[in-house]
């Protein structure tokens, strides 16, 4: 008799023909990555919430497994435990396997959309979401002040929602905080040359909500990059980069997205396609690996995403060249998920932040924790969302910070919500702009 | 078979029916912890919210006899918490608070599924900590670590978790609910408190735990060596040992385990080199500069090829980072891979380092070896690949390691447990009379044997009733009895 | 009066006997605990010493439990070590088994804890003669359970203790000790700040208008360290002996019952004021643990206003022709307490009486 030891692998046998379609399904391979050794527990958002092994990564890793296996149906258990996450990556910063859990969720996912039928509420609210966000003109008529409700409705998808599932629509509103109508509407200069000497030619992704919602972080953006010697283009015409619909499973509409992305920019005479959004940056990042099985398009992917810099990384490239005025106090920096987790940029923000003299930064406890903004997380699952909000802004309060900085719409919509307004909170490039402007950093 | 609608209907109303998974798909989430080579699906999964509703769980357990196990964060390796089949599991995972932190008296009380780190976190602020790390702190909760009585890399010199508490409040298999220990860790009669440290989940689960903090020291020195040979590097221990030094860890890493950890967490260490060794000295500043000293001259007296001394805490906790990964970073160099527990004393670490290099040779098999080279725990690594059909062959391998250690006078395990894993092997380290009286403890707290059934101790239907391997009674030792 | 030299004639004087048996060591806690009831025959264990095998680079040794603890320090000493254990019944020869079972502990416990922390395998031999082992020579050891600890502190009510394996400590290059005088509030008070501080104590006591504060160290480093906390504290040097007049204190005068108490530390002036009909003191300000001698006929009030703070009390000295109350009110695990003793030695042979009134 031998003394058996302890295996890692699972060794789960396939006892039947695997759940998973044959697009796509999460390789094998990636699966036996995982030794179950449980170190995402403590970083994974939904584990901390509620305790339940089939709502951490490694539970979810294993499900998969399951179905992969044959063992286990898409639908039921499966497809809510998958839904609960909120892709927030965290789990991959923490995992010492390597495992890579954005890799099996992402062909996961849609799986779910093209095998799980939804339930026909959870399917029309799906459906009004993604007719409003990834539309900059839609959401600049929802973004003006008043009858909000009236506007949508002009969306059929959400019309159709609204009638049915008035409640909904406040979650989609809680989203949409008030914006004049001057920002609303604005655009972006399509050239704007360095200051100085130049340094080289950077094309900026505008956005849809950072640009209806969020235009003076844009409009910084741009100042901050010329002044910094590097020429900005801004491509009109540029659409959603398909990010919130490829972290959702919609794997289809968030390729042709991403098709029409890469031909938006990849003309252009730019070292890099420069996005200041988390979110819209990791899924670029992601073209090449996306569409690398797609002949027509694989090479133009990778050469593209080969090209995609958060703009903390442009900027903490070279040494600062604008000169900056002293800001004086305590800088929290929240890092977005789809920034260090999924893109792994955590030094060169807080780099930037360096840059500014007298400020003083500082971290946030349980900094790994995401806030629970995570795509449209907090729209189709707001519970579980605001708690994790409110556990984030009362990790803010307890550094007592001056501003925090954090550098994605979503997590600076979620953490206003839940922090109130007598912090300012901002992304890092306007806090950086009015250092080198000289003006007093902005409220918002 | 399974248990009936009316017993789960009596959990959910003991409970909430939010607190109580009875969905089979769900179910199998709980069906191994972190040995995935055993897998039992439980018949519900109980996740109380408090003590109380621990104990009133296990009252029902206890009316109709059901079996149960308790789970923290699912991360043993000895299948410590595998379910029982017809049996209910009680995750922990809810309670978690921290409840309170003393820092006059240098002591917490915490509920059992707070991660061991948690608590350091807690006590940091009063410039207190928790002493045992096992290299899973981040996850384990302090209520595994009381089952498993969980050492860490600064045990040699701080000792395991038997060590650092004080009581702990315990559901017995009844539903009855005991203090073992006190506040002082002075114990009224029998120490029950510490025969309750290590039991496995086998005589009750615990419920609140008070633990004994320490100041943080005042001086941490933290070095980093390479050695032409794991031999070299041994016989530094030896003379560090030797020159009354107790050192705060000394970690040992071979050259396999280097290469996997630093593809990981790229924390500097020199792949290619045979061994590394992490010595780390605390205490009041005067005292670690002289020893430290005398480390570093020892290291250098047998041929130390880099020495790195952690400049700054961020280096430190790079250099603790790479060892700390160095299990699970394994299934970066390989696809699959046994992690193996055992315990020889130290002095004859070497021996044992060169019979397991010869095994994995004869094997076809590579070995990583880290261990703890301090107190003899090693941590041999079998890697082999199960597409190639090497699983077998592995398997056998590390058991053979586990046995070379006992037969070094060594023991089966050194942090890891007996658990599912090594239960029908513990006849090779005791014999018939030590585990029947190891029973006869059992049956005092759980006389029915309710409390995670089938773990630490060798049952026939377990195990079959071929007998364990011979050992020498201590009595036929002394001539008092002959076995035939 | 058996006296068997080894594990194997251990066994033989327990199964050749029958009915109720006292375990007797050195006999320097013979009257501690519960009195003994009457017995039919007395162990003797003083026959069974002598080191079974010491392995210095593994710094472990391993003895018969019948060896004089002082006997083992001077076997150990000229490889500079030691058991990092000093109960002031050791000057008084007392057994490393004897000391085990009553799970007695000195002013190093602050650091090394009690014989608890230190054996790390044990041999016994329960009523029907069973010989049972756990534990090892390696110090990390998690296999099976841990029987050490369930003897540790059972008064030989459970099992004789047979052999013992003890992992070891090196012996200190330097020692030295800091004296204040002053009284156990402004000693609290100090303590505070030692424990506070990065001095690392090696032992912190208050025994009679003195606080002692003991430093081990390196020959280089231990200076500077001693004046850094003289700079903390103030005092001065003490003669080592004077560990030995607090050995003396803690074992007690005749006449006066002994009390070993125990309660968070920050309450220890507290209870150690409130106690009635004290005679002398010493208390670890550190570990809560103090020695008491009291007046015989104050002993049942002391165990109840310990336990009213929440600590522990055990009766160690009881003059002779006084029946003062070994325990106090028993713990909550008393169920548990009294299955093992019916699964363990079921017909109730082994030390009868010594935790009456609870079992």
């Amino acid at each position: 008799m031998t003394t058996p030891a302890g295996s890692a692998e699972t060794n789960l046998p396939q006892t039947g023909p695997s759940s998973f379609d044959e697009r796509r399904p999460p390789e094998p391979e990636l699966l036996a990555d995982c030794v179950h050794c449980g170190f995402c527990l403590p970083t994974c958002p939904t584990y901390q919430l509620w305790g339940e092994e089939m709502d951490s990564p490694r539970g979810r890793i294993y499900l998969m497994d399951l179905a992969s296996k044959g063992e286990i149906a898409l639908d039921g258990p499966f497809t809510e435990h998958i839904d609960a996450c909120l892709g927030c990556m965290a789990c991959v910063t923490a995992c010492p396997s390597g495992v890579q859990y954005d890799r099996l969720l992402e062909s996961v996912r849609p799986q779910i959309e093209r095998n799980v039928p939804r339930e026909p509420g959870d399917a029309l609210f799906r459906k009004a979401i993604f007719a409003l966000f990834p539309y900059r003109r839609r959401l600049r008529l929802a973004a003006l002040p008043g009858a909000l409700y009236q506007r949508l409705r002009r969306i059929p998808a959400v019309s159709r929602m609204a009638s049915k599932l008035p409640g909904r629509l406040a979650a989609m509103e809680s989203l949409l905080p008030p914006v004049s109508v001057r920002d609303a509407f604005a655009g972006l200069p399509v050239h704007t040359p360095a200051a100085g000497q130049r340094r080289g030619r950077v094309a900026l992704l505008s956005g849809c909500v950072q640009d209806v919602f969020f235009h003076r972080v844009n409009v910084a953006t741009v100042r901050v990059l010329a002044a910094e010697g590097y020429d900005v283009l801004v491509p009109r015409g540029q659409q959603c980069c398909g990010a919130l619909e490829l972290h959702a499973g919609r794997e289809d509409p968030a390729l042709t997205r991403a098709k029409r992305t890469i031909a938006d920019f990849e003309g252009l005479a730019a070292e890099y396609f420069v996005t200041n959004v988390a979110g819209c940056g990791s899924s670029m990042k992601e073209y090449g690996h996306l569409l690398a099985d797609d002949p027509a398009w694989a090479e133009r992917a990778a050469a593209f995403s080969a090209k995609v810099r958060d703009v903390h990384e442009v900027l903490a490239e070279g040494e600062p060249r604008a000169s900056r005025h002293p800001v004086r106090g305590r800088v929290a920096y929240h890092d977005a998920c789809h920034l260090g987790h999924a893109q792994k940029v955590r030094a060169q923000p807080r780099a930037v932040l360096r840059s500014i003299p007298g400020v003083e930064l500082v971290d946030l406890p349980e900094a790994e924790l995401c806030c629970g903004s995570a795509g449209i997380y907090n729209m189709i699952a707001p519970d579980a969302a605001a708690e994790l909000g409110a556990r984030k802004a009362e990790n803010v309060r307890s550094v007592t910070p001056d501003v925090i900085v954090t550098a994605n719409p979503g997590c600076l919509l979620q953490i206003g919500k839940h922090l109130g307004k007598d912090i300012p909170l901002l992304h890092p490039v306007q806090l950086l702009d009015a250092s080198i402007r000289g003006v007093p950093i902005p409220r918002t | 078979m399974g248990l009936s609608y009316a017993v789960r209907r009596e959990f959910e109303y003991t409970l909430s029916p939010q607190d109580v998974i009875s969905d089979p798909v769900r179910c199998r989430a709980y069906e191994c912890d972190g040995l995935t080579g055993y897998r039992v699906i439980p018949d519900l999964v109980l996740l109380p919210r408090t003590a109380e509703q621990v104990a009133s769980a296990v009252r029902v357990c206890a009316e109709h006899g059901i079996p149960f196990v308790a789970r923290g964060a699912g991360t043993g390796l000895s299948g410590g918490a595998l379910p029982v089949a017809d049996g209910v599991v009680i995750s922990l995972a809810r309670l978690k608070r921290v409840l309170e932190v003393d820092p006059v008296n240098r002591r917490a009380v915490v509920e059992p599924g707070v991660t061991n780190l948690e608590i350091t976190k807690a006590a940091a602020p009063h410039g207190l900590y928790y002493a045992p790390d096992p290299s899973s702190q981040q996850v384990c909760t302090i209520g595994g670590n009381v089952a498993e009585n969980s050492g860490g890399a600064h045990c040699l010199k701080y000792g395991f978790t038997t060590n650092h508490v004080l009581s702990v409040e315990v559901v017995l298999a009844d539903g009855s609910v005991v203090t073992l220990g006190s506040d002082t860790g002075e114990q009224l009669g029998p120490d029950l408190r510490g025969t309750f440290l290590g039991s496995e989940g086998t005589l009750g689960i615990t419920t609140k735990i008070t633990v004994r903090l320490l100041r943080t020291p005042e001086s941490v020195r933290t070095l980093l060596a390479d050695f032409p040979s794991i031999a070299a590097a041994g016989d530094v221990v030896s003379d560090v040992v030797a020159a009354g030094i107790v050192p705060a860890a000394v970690e040992m890493m071979d050259t396999l385990a280097i290469e996997a950890a630093e593809e990981a967490v790229h924390a500097g260490y020199t792949v290619g080199v045979p061994a590394a060794l992490v010595v780390e000295l605390d205490g009041p500043t005067e005292e670690c500069d002289v020893q430290f000293e005398q480390v570093k001259q020892i290291c250098e007296r047998h041929g130390c090829t880099r020495l790195h001394i952690a400049g700054s805490p961020e280096e430190r906790a790079a250099i603790w980072r790479g060892r700390k990964a160095a299990f699970a970073a394994v299934g970066r160099i390989s696809p699959d891979y046994f992690v193996q527990d055992g315990v020889v004393p130290r002095t004859r670490l070497a021996e044992v380092l060169d019979r397991i290099a010869g095994m994995g040779a004869d094997a076809g098999l590579r070995v990583a070896n880290v261990f703890h080279a301090g107190d003899g725990n090693l941590h041999p690594l079998v890697l082999y690949s199960a597409a190639a059909g090497e699983t077998e062959r592995a398997e056998k391998l590390s058991g053979e390691i586990a046995e070379l250690c006992v037969e070094m006078g060594g023991s089966l395990s050194g942090e890891h447990g007996i658990g599912t894993d090594k239960a029908c092997s513990m006849p090779k380290m005791f014999t018939e009379d030590d585990l029947a009286v190891m029973r006869r403890v059992r049956g005092a707290f759980d006389p029915r044997g309710l409390c995670n059934p089938g773990k630490v101790l060798p049952t026939p239907r377990l195990c079959g009733e071929r007998p364990g391997k011979y050992k020498p009674h201590p009595l036929e030792e002394s001539g008092v009895i002959e076995r035939l | 009066m058996n006296a068997p030299t080894d594990l194997r004639t251990l066994r033989t004087a327990v199964l050749d006997t029958s009915g109720r048996l006292a375990v007797a060591g050195a006999g320097t806690a013979a009257g501690w605990g519960g009195a003994l009831e009457p017995v039919d025959a007395v162990l003797d264990t003083t026959g069974m010493r002598g080191v079974i095998a010491h392995n210095p680079g593994d710094m472990t040794v391993s003895v018969r439990a019948g060896t004089p603890l002082r006997e083992l320090a001077a076997e150990l000493a000229p490889h500079g070590q030691h058991v990092a254990f000093d109960a002031a019944r050791v000057a008084g020869g007392a057994t490393v088994g004897g000391l085990f079972a009553t799970a007695d502990a000195g002013p190093a416990a602050l650091v090394h804890g009690s014989l608890r922390d230190l054996v790390i395998g044990v041999t016994l031999v329960l009523a029907d003669g069973t010989v049972a082992s756990s534990g090892g020579h390696v110090i990390k050891n998690v296999a099976g359970y841990d029987l050490a600890k369930l003897v540790h502190g059972s008064y030989g009510t459970l099992a004789v203790i047979a052999e013992v394996v003890l992992r070891l400590h090196p012996v200190p290059e330097s020692t030295a000790t800091l004296s204040v005088a002053c009284t156990l509030p402004e000693a609290a008070e100090l303590a505070a700040v030692v424990l506070g501080g990065p001095y690392e104590p090696a032992a912190l006591e208050w025994a009679e208008g003195t606080l002692l504060i003991k430093v081990d160290g390196t020959e280089r480093a231990l200076p500077a360290r001693v004046e850094r906390l003289r700079a903390a504290v103030g005092g001065s040097t003490a003669e080592p002996d004077i560990w030995e007049r607090h050995a003396a204190l803690v074992r007690g005068a005749d006449g006066r019952a002994s009390i070993r108490v125990g309660v968070l530390p920050s309450r220890l002036p507290e209870l150690l004021g409130a106690l009635p009909r004290v005679s002398t003191t010493t208390a670890g300000l550190g570990t809560g643990v103090a020695t008491v001698t009291v007046e015989p006929d104050a002993v049942a009030e002391a165990h109840r206003l310990v336990h009213e703070m929440g600590g522990t009390s055990a009766l160690r000295a009881r003059p002779a022709g006084t029946d003062a109350p070994a325990w106090g009110p028993p713990p909550s695990a008393l169920g548990v307490l009294r299955a093992i003793k019916a699964e363990l030695d079921p017909k109730g042979r082994f030390g009868p009486g010594r935790f009456a009134p609870w079992m």
